[in-house]
């Protein structure tokens, strides 16, 4: 069983992989963009495992976006590094705001990560020497001289990542900890474990991935602005992308991102200026009628087959 | 000295102090005094009607600013249809957005209110992103502003001019305070809202409809700060984000003042609405204003964390 499974993920990893020898630029640009919300998806399941809900997917991955673009003009860094450094830099910013605000949770917590997009916002338009102002900076040319096959690979391994880690944070104790602070927080209190030093740390994980996905991104588009980078989008898509799919799992955010990742495509097309309240819409029907999601309601559903 | 002496003292302090600072901030810089008391009441207006649904509902809702946009451009709409003035669109805007509150309520909030707060958090985040991009789809994002001409009235003291249509918003929030402490304290029906506000179950065992109740607040709330958006058009331009910061710096407040303190928010409004006009009047600095209120949050929730360790 435990040997086909694994059989069956190095297929769909080798199947990915390749996935450029048989298609055109137009669906690796596609595939981008899908695997890039994955990881968002994936990074925003992963801290809601613990209970804590975040808003603030748009303003970290901001945040990396801009760090990986102003160190590699500034510092002359080469892109990939930069991109990781990126991501380290929304990491400890998180880990600071963390350090601050985790202290009291709930809706507390989601507020401040609400505002943190909006905040790093008026952070970056503020210190034009240093970001470029409103305009933003423009990198001379993108990564990999606009090659999509190797910036594919370089999304594919951001994804994979992503998944890498949520599946350790599915399967390690971790899990069991998350699970039981989102549960019951005195009772994970009085088990013994450190509630504040795991919600931390998970914040401080989830935001490093949406830094690292926002330096890729960054670099892939040759571009950082205020309203381009903390856009809402990235904060809309991937709660949609997660709730549609199915929360507390790797599959469900996986899944979701697929499903509405193809579906954006074809949405920006139809509605170019409004194709967001279909997300919206999205958040709201799948909290009222299944709060399990695709994954999670099926997953039921095979179980009661099974049963009778 | 017994604990209440010493708390009263400390509260004399507290108001001589800032008694001073306001004396001495009026002599440097009085347009930051008067704009600020106008900008703390605009706040004031919109988080109170968010402050009565977190302390009796129970929901912290997160479109709040996103109705008081849908006003906006329901007195706007009047306008071009109609020819109503915005200020007189008050009235049909509060009977719309009772309903519209209703609505609300009976089709989505009232699902998710026995739901865990992560479930509110999202629903309400969903709702304003819908609520936004349909305000998107049908007025465009162009932000639209009405020419009216009463609001650019000014008054000038010695060699100082400041604008006094803005009092306006020190009015409202007045009549909404004083309203609303009314409503809460005098009449039975307020008082069984603070009732449920307190202890839904108890309120439920004494035959209080419960239900009902919320369904009232919510409503209540809504048609307020949907009505407020006609007159917060009249001055500012209105675009489908508009409402958006109003959202978190009313949580802000909120959470300064401590929950179900309705007064609290209009002292908290005052240290926000002074302390951004006071960097706002600094040339050169102004863009750092709209990060106060988030520091402010911070501060708030280190002070709020310490003091429950200390207990």
């Amino acid at each position: 069983m435990r040997n086909s499974r694994y059989l069956l993920y190095g297929l769909i990893l080798i199947t990915l992989l390749t996935l450029p020898l048989y298609t055109g630029v137009y669906l690796l640009n596609v595939m981008d963009i899908i695997l890039m919300y994955m990881a968002l998806a994936l990074s925003w399941d992963m801290l809601l495992r613990s209970g804590q809900i975040s808003f603030g997917m748009a303003g970290l991955f901001g945040v990396g976006g801009y760090a990986a673009v102003l160190l590699h003009l500034n510092a002359g860094m080469n892109p990939i590094i930069s991109i990781v450094l990126g991501g380290l830099a929304a990491g400890a910013l998180a880990w600071l705001i963390g350090v601050a605000v985790l202290q009291l949770r709930g809706m507390y917590f989601a507020i401040v990560t609400l505002a943190l997009a909006e905040i790093f916002r008026v952070i970056v338009r503020n210190l034009p020497d240093l970001t470029g102002g409103p305009e933003g900076t423009v990198l001379p040319s993108a990564i990999f001289a606009g090659n999509s096959i190797k910036t594919y690979w370089l999304v594919l391994g951001v994804a994979v990542v992503s998944v890498i880690a949520s599946e350790i944070f599915g399967r390690t104790r971790i899990h069991f900890a998350l699970t039981s602070i989102r549960n019951d927080e005195v009772v994970a209190k009085s088990s013994g474990i450190d509630v504040f030093k795991y919600l931390v740390f998970i914040f401080m994980v989830t935001s490093a991935i949406q830094g690292l996905t926002g330096g890729a991104y960054a670099h892939i588009y040759g571009f950082v602005s205020p309203e381009g980078s903390f856009s809402v989008d990235f904060t809309l898509l991937p709660i949609a992308m997660a709730l549609l799919g199915g929360m507390h799992s790797t599959w469900g955010p996986v899944v979701g991102a697929v499903l509405l990742g193809v579906a954006s495509e074809f949405l920006k097309l139809q509605i170019p200026y409004g194709h967001l309240l279909v997300y919206g819409l999205i958040i709201v029907i799948a909290i009222l009628f299944f709060p399990q999601g695709i994954v999670g309601t099926l997953g039921q559903r095979l179980k009661k087959t099974g049963k009778a | 000295m017994s604990l209440f002496s010493r708390l009263k003292q400390r509260n004399y302090q507290i108001a001589i102090i800032s008694l001073i600072l306001v004396v001495i901030l009026g002599f440097w810089k009085p347009h930051v005094l008067v704009e600020g008391l106008q900008r703390a009441c605009l706040y004031a207006v919109i988080a109170l009607p968010m402050a009565l649904i977190l302390g009796i509902v129970g929901i912290i809702n997160l479109a709040h600013g996103e109705y008081m946009m849908l006003g906006a451009y329901f007195a706007y709409c009047l306008n071009v249809y109609v020819g109503m003035d915005p200020l007189v669109a008050i009235i049909p805007a509060l009977i719309a957005f009772f309903l519209i509150g209703i609505i609300s309520y009976r089709a989505i909030i009232k699902y998710v209110l026995g739901a865990p707060e992560l479930n509110q958090l999202l629903l309400t985040f969903g709702l304003a992103m819908v609520l936004e991009q349909m305000a998107n789809l049908i007025w465009t994002s162009r932000p639209i502003k009405l020419p009216l001409k009463y609001v650019s009235a000014s008054a000038t003291i010695g060699s100082f001019t400041f604008g006094t249509y803005e009092f306006i918003y020190v009015g409202a929030a007045m009549i909404v305070l004083v309203g609303l402490q009314l409503f809460l304290k005098k009449t039975s029906m307020g008082q069984a809202a603070l009732a449920v506000g307190q202890n839904p179950r108890g309120a439920k065992l004494v035959g209080i409809h419960v239900d009902r109740t919320y369904l009232l607040i919510f409503s209540l709330s809504i048609a307020l700060v949907g009505a407020f958006g006609a007159i917060f058009m009249t001055r500012h331009s209105i675009f489908p984000l508009v409402g958006a910061p109003f959202t978190m710096k009313s949580f802000c407040l909120i959470a300064m003042a401590g929950i179900g303190n309705l007064m609290g928010i209009l002292w908290c409004s005052l240290i926000l609405g002074l302390a951004e006009n006071f960097v706002l009047s600094f040339r050169g600095y102004a863009g750092w204003a709209d990060i106060l209120f988030f520091a402010l949050i911070v501060c708030v929730i280190i002070v709020r964390s310490r003091q429950r360790q200390v207990k």
